[in-house]
């Protein structure tokens, strides 16, 4: 039992903080790819800057400004620093719940990315500043596993996490395997860079070995149930972590306990070979679409219940 | 530049130590480390040596680890007024200021007296007003104040507790005998500062804290949750406690999300409160939880708009209500704000002497109340001696400090004073006693008062330390943090240090 706004920010903040790693690691992947003048790396870029939201993502001369506004412009929704003052202001209202060490972390890297020393320090070493943002975000990730109680708050912050990370490594994967795109990616040096993207290059190679196929890479990031940036290693997490909290709520299911069960099982039991053969782009759509409705139903089961219902008689 | 000869009492030529290379000035004010003719304190000298032995490029470098170690915690406040949200920490300064024992014995005395008479002050005035019938205080005086709730007549309030934290501005004379400057019996803030600054000195001076043999604070947060808790305990076994915060963006929040945290209580705002047939619940994922105690940081005027101001969205609708059918403890009760009332501080020495029956241990700071014509005109007539305050204004707002206004600024002040006497009172200025801090790598005197922290419950309990706080520029005498002030860490030694 917690306070619902409690709950509310703590879940916020793990998104944030999701969305600023993914953003860190999308952004230097991109950068490194500039350095090669390849039509794959190319390639590389145009898919990091739409995945990035960029609109006009056919200019490669603009990705380093991209870059840079996506890392630390404080008006650029959705860039590493806007993100990391959300998740910090979440931190700071929920201040009393989470650990000074997990605290401070991320105060750590807040102050740093808006210290007066961040744009030069971007400017002298781009993929190296983005680089040390995700170890120390990986930094805040190890603290919170190690000193806060793995309870009712730390599930509603790892909820967050999971479903900001399932929505954006199926959007990754939209772009590049959508059916009916022109461009569907096949150069090995793109296909390296997008396994980059979700921190995946290694732990691939260990299961497909260095045989580089845009299916096992679909196969490897939707469903692979031991690697934490698969979406089905994440809608396990979801599942699991909604199914304690409804119960710690007193209820026996929940709507967004449902949601998360349904589309876990649509992963767990879908057909890869007709996927392979007829696209992903349906199923793709459908995580997106199943994570914004786990996201709505969760309000609704613990943060904006209507209150007559709860109201003792 | 070295500090090894800081302390060492050169060649004293009209009230000037040769410490350092500037000097330490010792002025007219009572000096918290130096004595007239330049010797050391007897309880300062381990914290002398430590500091001479460190050299200033050393303690230059353990102020910047304070400062980055304070802001890596987020121990900061919201200025107001400033580009939007801005945090600043409050500057602390590394030297703690000591306190002796027998020193301390007659503080905590003194303090314990003066929040059980106030205390049995505020059950009278709002019960049966027997004080006011025997005239010992003006009617007017009281029942006018703008603080005065009269909602709380006739309230039942668990061991007459009303004021369950309290914190008292003391200050030294030049004589060094500690007077009480204010009281603040609505929601005193600063604690968290007291606590913060003892981490960071413990760090800066490990070794002469354990020499010195300091009393702990660390136990303010469990003795704050007992006194919260024994409020309820008549009615509830295992009462639920909340802090109730404005939110993040008041200049305390910090504080507020501080004692939630050690106290373990949840930190509430407003909205997370939900009012039902008169009894308190918080919004929790599990749906609706009982409220018995609310230690609320909110002030009176923003608790309730049904009760109080409208226009508050900080508060709760309702809550007042169930204040009053008793389903609920507020902690301050509503109405504190009447007993540190600047008019009514005038009559504290009476008041303690009216309900106990005892002397005042510590005494108030001589006070002309304006609303009175004789003391009216020989205020007018001091103007350039005396501080004159307004009675309901807090924070150093609102004030005039004579000596160091300009004729104009007093004409205008005087113009005030006339047109709306009963609102003013002043004080004669008074030197607060100064305590060596660190300043551009020197040893400089400034300005301090000192705030220790009464909690009131079932019983009553002195925090064995306080905050000091400190008039950061050369000269000032304003302390508040509002207006260019610090802090640092308050020593209360256990024993008397052996000569």
């Amino acid at each position: 039992m917690m306070l619902a706004r409690v709950a509310d920010s703590l879940y916020w903040m793990g998104r944030y903080i999701e969305r600023a790693e993914h953003v860190s690691r999308l952004s230097a992947v991109m950068l490194n790819a500039t350095l090669e003048r390849t039509a794959g790396a190319a390639q590389l870029g145009r898919i990091g800057l739409a995945a990035l939201g960029e609109r006009d993502a056919g200019r490669t001369d603009e990705t380093y400004q991209a870059a840079h506004n996506l890392a630390l412009d404080r008006d650029v929704d959705g860039s590493v620093l806007v993100s990391l003052a959300r998740a910090r202001e979440n931190a700071r209202q929920v201040r009393d719940q989470i650990s000074t060490e997990t605290w401070e972390r991320l105060n750590l890297l807040y102050l740093r990315v808006t210290s007066a020393r961040a744009e030069p320090a971007f400017d002298d070493d781009p993929p190296g500043f983005l680089n040390e943002i995700i170890a120390d975000l990986h930094h805040f990730k190890g603290a919170a596993d190690t000193t806060l109680s793995h309870g009712e708050g730390w599930r509603f912050l790892l909820l967050g996490v999971h479903l900001e990370r399932a929505h954006l490594i199926a959007r990754l994967l939209e772009l590049c395997f959508s059916d009916g795109r022109t461009s569907a990616v096949t150069d090995p040096i793109a296909l390296m860079g997008v396994l980059r993207m979700a921190c995946a290059l290694e732990p691939y190679l260990r299961v497909y070995t260095a045989d580089i196929d845009p299916r096992f890479i679909l196969r490897f990031l939707m469903f692979n149930e031991e690697f934490p940036r698969s979406v089905r290693f994440c809608t396990v997490r979801m599942e699991e972590f909604l199914t304690q909290l409804t119960r710690e709520a007193g209820a026996a299911r929940s709507l967004a306990l449902r949601l998360a069960g349904r589309l876990d099982a649509r992963l767990k039991y879908a057909d890869v070979s007709e996927i392979e053969a007829n696209g992903a782009s349906t199923l793709l759509a459908a995580v997106a679409a199943e994570c914004a409705a786990i996201h709505e139903a969760t309000y609704e089961t613990f943060v904006t219940y209507p209150l007559e219902l709860s109201l003792p008689a | 530049m070295s500090l090894d000869r800081l302390a060492e009492p050169g060649p004293a030529t009209d009230g000037t130590v040769a410490l350092a290379a500037e000097g330490y000035a010792l002025a007219a004010a009572y000096d918290e480390m130096f004595a007239r003719d330049g010797l050391v304190r007897p309880h300062y000298e381990l914290l002398r040596e430590r500091i001479a032995g460190l050299g200033a490029d050393e303690l230059g470098e353990r102020q910047r680890t304070l400062e980055r170690s304070f802001l890596l915690q987020g121990i900061t406040f919201t200025v107001y007024g400033a580009e939007s949200g801005a945090e600043r920490i409050i500057p602390t300064d590394l030297f703690p200021r000591i306190i002796p024992a027998s020193e301390w014995a007659v503080i905590e005395a003194g303090l314990s007296q003066r929040l059980k008479a106030l205390n049995m002050f505020l059950a009278d005035i709002y019960g049966e007003q027997k004080i006011l019938k025997d005239g010992a205080i003006p009617r007017e005086l009281v029942l006018g104040a703008a603080s005065y709730r009269r909602v709380m007549r006739h309230l039942y309030v668990p061991h007459s507790a009303y004021a369950n934290v309290c914190g008292s501005d003391l200050i030294r004379g030049e004589d060094g005998a500690f007077v009480v400057l204010e009281d603040n019996l609505r929601v005193p803030s600063g604690v968290s500062y007291m606590l913060a600054n003892r981490d960071a000195a413990r760090r800066t001076f490990p070794g002469v804290y354990r020499q010195a043999g300091v009393r702990p604070v660390e136990r303010y947060p469990d003795l704050l949750l007992a006194t919260l808790k024994s409020m309820a305990s008549e009615w509830r076994s295992e009462p639920q406690v909340v802090v109730l915060t404005p939110g993040v963006y008041n200049s305390a929040y910090y504080e507020h999300a501080y004692l939630a945290r050690l106290m373990g209580a949840p930190l509430v705002e407003g909205r997370d409160l939900v009012i039902h047939d008169n009894r308190v619940f918080m919004r929790t994922t599990a749906g609706l939880r009982r409220v018995d105690v609310i230690y609320r940081r909110v002030d009176d005027d923003f608790i309730d708009p049904l009760a109080f101001r409208r226009d508050s969205s900080l508060g709760v609708a309702g809550l007042f209500n169930a204040y009053r059918s008793g389903n609920v403890m507020i902690c301050n009760a509503p109405g504190t704000g009447v007993a540190d009332d600047k008019a009514v501080y005038a009559y504290v020495p009476g008041i303690i002497r009216y309900y106990l029956g005892e002397d005042p241990i510590l005494p108030n700071v001589e006070t002309y109340l304006c609303r009175e014509p004789a003391q009216l005109s020989h205020v007018l007539a001091n103007l350039k001696r005396l501080v004159v305050k307004a009675v309901g204004a807090s924070g150093g707002f609102g004030m005039l400090v004579g000596p160091h206004a300009t004729a104009r600024e007093r004409e205008a002040f005087a113009e005030q004073l006339r047109a709306d006497p009963a609102n003013y009172v002043a004080q004669p200025v008074i030197q607060l006693s100064t305590a060596p801090c660190l300043v551009d790598g020197r040893m400089e005197p400034r300005h301090v008062d000192l705030r220790p922290f009464i909690l009131s419950g079932a019983k009553v309990v002195v925090t064995p330390g306080a905050l000091t706080r400190v008039a950061l520029r050369r000269g000032s005498l304003v302390v508040n943090s509002s207006q260019g002030g610090g802090s640092k860490d308050t020593w209360v030694l256990a024993e008397e240090p052996r000569s």
